[in-house]
């Protein structure tokens, strides 16, 4: 791998990790979705750095329709019934599970092998979904089907602005 | 510079925790469902990046396959997740 792509791999999970951190503080709909949106750019340099391009194109489109859809301003605030306490343990457990990632990734010994393929490989991507692992692409498009079709209907019963204003 | 397995797994394992603090700090749910896209990322980073550096025998790109599913899978989620929500009546 080259510097050029070594640079742009770094660039990119800095713009992925900045991201992700803007999306955990910053408050209101369109604001998050231009963090994720941020978040979902950073992820596919990280692809296309590690010559996946097909890959970054399609998590580049999927992060995107995810950004628009967290930016909508019209979808009902929920708030989590879990007190402070709980949140902070969360947070805690997220810490431990990075240093247990971390400690995985620094201890591991991992084979090395030479890449062969190009930088784009959609035809190989293709082969793998579409003949290798059709019945994985089969399951994942009934699964997306599924949400889609159960989001719409979902959708279309408007809620009160608060639960808890509707419990009263 | 350059970029080994290990650092992919260190970028990878960021963003796994990350996403996971995302949904347990955010009081607001539909805001603690952002941080599942993030964690997908974090697993497909892995995934890329053993395709990349570390898959020796076997279909070599496998790793770009799991995180392209893993990309739509992210997206079906927060469709579900946002719908669930609903809509805001205008009052």
């Amino acid at each position: 791998m080259d510097s050029l792509h070594a640079i742009g791999f770094y660039v990119s999970a800095a713009l992925a990790g900045v991201g992700g951190i803007l999306l955990a503080f910053l408050p209101g709909h369109w604001r998050r979705g231009l963090a994720l949106g941020a978040t979902g750019l950073g992820v596919a340099g990280i692809y296309a750095s590690l010559s996946a391009g097909f890959a970054a194109i399609v998590v580049l489109v999927c992060y995107l329709g995810c950004a628009l859809l967290v930016a909508r301003p019209d979808y009902r605030t929920v708030e989590s019934a879990a007190g402070g306490l709980w949140r902070q343990v969360g947070a805690v457990g997220a810490a431990l599970l990075l240093l247990g990632l971390a400690y995985a990734a620094f201890r591991g010994r991992f084979a090395h092998a030479t890449f062969y393929d190009g930088p784009f490989n959609t035809m190989t991507v293709a082969r793998l979904l579409f003949a290798h692992d059709a019945l994985a692409t089969d399951a994942v498009a009934g699964l997306v089907l599924a949400a889609l079709v159960g989001a719409a209907i979902a959708w279309r019963r408007e809620r009160p602005r608060d639960e808890r204003e509707g419990r009263r | 510079m350059s970029v080994t397995l290990i650092s992919v797994l260190f970028v990878a394992a960021g963003l796994t925790a990350l996403g996971a603090f995302i949904a347990a700090w955010n009081r607001e749910l539909s805001a603690a469902l952002t941080g599942l896209p993030v964690m997908f990322a974090g697993a497909g980073v892995a995934f890329v990046g053993v395709a990349r550096f570390g898959a020796t025998s076997g279909a070599p790109l496998l790793g770009q396959e799991v995180a392209v599913l893993l990309a739509i899978a992210a997206l079906g989620a927060v469709g579900l997740g946002v719908g669930l929500a609903g809509r805001e009546s205008s009052r």
